[in-house]
């Protein structure tokens, strides 16, 4: 499996000698770091030496303490027998003592179990909102325009997450001046796509490419979309952008190998006359990372924590508190479009 | 008959005529041809088009299009429906131009989509609140009507010229009256019941669905104010019937004069002159009224679009072709009795209509995509790439082709002089 299939948005990995030449370089020497110590470095590296035997599988765990414990014991003392030996002492269900685990409050068993009881409720919510069905968030976003700052860190983010093509941006800073010196005043207001609860993109496409998804994101389908702009038209935000098929080639090295699985579909390389070039594209709230149980990368990365991203539909969540609060407002309400996107004045 | 063979032999009347013309739609073709290979190489890149400024040259041919044929259309009629004897001699020519309109219109309108090979889904999927889903089903169904129309409207001929006709043109008519090829009377009236039905079923297609429809494509959308009025669409039909009467003026002096080398009926050429002259006043009107409207609601986004018509980079295109070609000219043209009978005045004064509504069109289109849609976002600046004027130039002499070849193959203008 290539790189890009598995996990978009990582770099290439170089290959097994170099990665492990890079290690090596940064190892410290065993022999040098254990003679700073008051204990026998011969043993110290023998004990090494077989640990990794063991790791191997050329000796058993059991064969390794027989050889060690004693002579560990030994050579430490007291301390040797106060320290809890998880190999020793346990079987492979669980290796610290459960008061030790209380007290850092961490789960108890094999990495294998924990492992599988994390993986559980994440499968779970993949499988649901991959197509947004029984999933009974509604996905809304809060942005506190006290707290912008202007500094366009939400668009760049955007623009690496869902590596869009030039001229298209899912996310702008809107930035107005208002009166005059001194007397000057600045407005940064954010734009992504409001996911409107009743979207005129949605109403005006010809072929149903674009639609609501149950979890307030609208969705636009690029295997469907003739591209005929019509929505651009509708929408009252210019939040919908046309891929004209421009690419970075010339500033960014093979800028198109690696697209963002935008509404949770990987596409693999940017090719000229795939979709979505030829479709109109706009900001889905990072459908793929809230899948994920990720907050979009606009909201991760703003400095001045102004974004917020929740479920509206849960009255005790964050956003949906902020959405409620007096300070709240959307833009151009008398649209009629009533946006998910709301913002603190 | 002497004048048999004469009859059933129409086209052009100058040899030399027709090379030239046909030589230079080659040249067109040629140049729009190399222009769509672009197109199709270098995707939407080939435009001037941007995320602010979507729609451009293209959908504003399409929509002068699909006017040209419903005001085409709607020409016919007066003779077919409405019984005004006079213009039937005109009825074949205007429905044969609509069609072929029609045509030139789905052309361009599949042009211009960013995935051109998926100009099928629409029939696949489709949207109840879309205006547009809704218009390319219309288009279907018009096209349809208008060629059960011309179908109706021609049989007689055509079963007339497969029978006293020779060769190609002989054996295309047979096919094309579909076996019926009685010449009784019945059959003559039959097929004028026919005719009459379907253009009673034609008019409110071509009214409220194909044009109106087209118009209400653009008034729904509540984002651009300049669109979003009601009279929007009236003012769209009104245009049609304009710019359809004014190519029906156009045709039938040059094919009466080129093709059939006959004279030019004055009295008919009178009518549709007048006819004329009352579109672009109900045109003038309306468009006062919904400027009028829109500067003095003071909403900053069609204060703003009216500016920008009226003064902006491309006011040219408003007060040189709209008001100049569009209305102006033509008005003058006609304004005298001694003018509209006048053959080539009047075909000049058709020509300055067809051309100025152009420009009627793309201050609908552009305009109101120039100031962004809210404050803060760029402005849009558009002017169509050489790649958007060579196609439209392709796609219209495409349109030319075809006209001509059916004026050179079908009896398009009765054969008995219009008086059946
Ligand atoms: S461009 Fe695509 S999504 Fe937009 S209206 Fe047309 S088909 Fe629908």
């Amino acid at each position: 499996m290539s790189s890009n299939d598995a996990m978009p948005g990582v770099p290439d990995t170089p290959d097994r000698a170099q990665l492990d030449a890079m290690v090596d370089a940064e190892q410290a020497d065993p022999r040098a770091e254990l003679e700073d110590v008051d204990f026998s470095t011969e043993l110290g590296v023998a004990m090494a030496e077989d640990a990794k035997a063991v790791s191997r599988g050329e000796i058993t765990s059991e064969e390794y303490w027989q050889r060690y414990d004693d002579l560990a014991a030994e050579e430490f003392g007291e301390v040797y027998h106060e320290t809890p030996n998880p190999a020793v002492d346990h079987d492979t269900a669980q290796t610290i003592e459960d008061d030790v685990a209380e007290s850092l409050s961490c789960t108890v068993g094999s990495m294998a179990s924990i492992a599988e009881s994390l993986e559980e409720p994440a499968g779970d919510s993949e499988g649901a909102s991959e197509d947004g069905e029984d999933d009974d968030h509604r996905w809304g976003m809060v942005i506190d325009l006290q707290k912008c700052v202007g500094c366009d860190s939400c668009s760049v983010a955007c623009k690496a997450e869902n590596r869009t093509p030039p001229g298209v941006s899912y996310n702008v800073v809107m930035e107005e001046e208002h009166g005059e010196f001194p007397n000057v005043q600045r407005t940064n207001v954010p734009r992504p796509c409001m996911q409107c609860e009743n979207p005129p993109c949605v109403q005006v496409c010809p072929v149903s490419a674009t639609y609501k998804m149950d979890n307030g994101v609208v969705n636009v389908d690029y295997d469907r979309c003739i591209g005929c702009r019509y929505c651009m038209i509708a929408c009252p935000y210019g939040a919908r952008y046309f891929d004209f098929g421009e690419n970075y080639d010339d500033e960014v090295e093979g800028a198109g190998e690696i697209t963002s699985p935008e509404y949770g579909v990987d596409r693999g390389e940017r090719e000229p006359k795939k979709s979505p070039v030829g479709n109109v594209r706009k900001c889905h709230f990072c459908h793929h990372r809230l899948n994920r149980g990720e907050e979009p990368a606009c909201v991760e990365t703003c400095v001045g924590d102004a974004r917020n991203m929740g479920d509206l539909d849960d009255p005790d969540s964050e956003v949906a508190e902020m959405a409620a609060s007096t300070r709240a407002m959307q833009l151009k309400e008398g649209e009629g479009t009533d946006p998910n996107v709301y913002y603190l004045e | 008959m002497a004048t048999d063979s004469k009859q059933f032999d129409f086209g052009f009347r100058n040899g030399r005529l027709r090379v030239a013309w046909y030589a230079l739609l080659a040249v067109l073709l040629l140049v729009g041809g190399y222009a769509m290979w672009l197109r199709l190489q270098g995707g939407m890149r080939s435009t001037n088009l941007t995320s602010i400024t979507p729609w451009g040259a293209w959908v504003a041919f399409y929509i002068y299009f699909v006017g040209l044929s419903a005001g085409a259309f709607l020409v016919s009629t007066l003779a077919n429906v409405f019984g005004i004897e006079r213009l039937h001699r005109v009825d074949r020519d205007a429905l044969f131009a609509a069609i072929v309109s029609m045509v030139v219109a789905l052309l361009f309108v599949w042009t211009d989509l960013g995935r051109m090979d998926r100009m099928w889904h629409p029939f696949a999927w489709r949207q109840v609140t879309s205006a547009l889903s809704w218009e390319v089903h219309a288009y279907v169904a018009y096209i349809f009507v208008l060629m059960t129309e011309l179908y109706f409207s021609m049989r007689y001929d055509l079963a007339r010229v497969a029978e006293r006709g020779t060769g190609l043109r002989a054996r295309l008519a047979g096919l094309l009256t579909l076996g019926r090829r009685q010449l009784t009377d019945e059959s003559r009236e039959a097929d004028r019941t026919w005719l009459k039905r379907a253009g009673i079923v034609g008019i409110p297609l071509a009214i409220f669905m194909v044009h109106g429809g087209t118009g209400v494509l653009f008034a729904v959308s509540k984002a651009r104010p300049y669109w979003n009025s009601g009279l929007f669409p009236v003012i769209f039909i009104i245009s049609a019937v304009l710019s359809g009467t004014a190519l029906v003026m156009l045709l039938y002096v040059l094919r009466t004069r080129l093709f059939d080398g006959e004279r030019v009926d004055r009295d008919i050429l009178d009518r549709l002159a007048t006819l004329l002259a009352a579109f672009v006043v109900v045109d003038v009107a309306l468009t006062a009224i919904e400027a009028l409207i829109a500067i003095v609601s003071l909403h900053p986004h069609e204060v703003e679009t009216w500016r920008l018509i009226l003064f902006g980079e491309m006011s040219w295109s408003f007060w040189w072709f709209m008001v100049g070609m569009g209305w102006v000219f033509p008005l003058v043209l006609v304004s005298k009795r001694e003018w509209r009978r006048t053959p080539w005045l009047m075909a000049v004064a058709g020509l300055s209509v067809v051309i100025g509504i152009i420009a009627v069109r793309f201050n609908i289109v552009v305009p109101p995509q120039i100031r962004p849609v809210m404050e803060g976002l760029p402005h849009g600046s558009y002017f169509p790439s050489a790649v958007e004027w060579a196609t439209s130039v392709g796609m219209m002499a495409v349109g030319l082709l075809l006209y001509t070849i059916g004026a050179e193959l079908l009896p398009l203008t009765p054969l008995d002089g219009g008086d059946h």
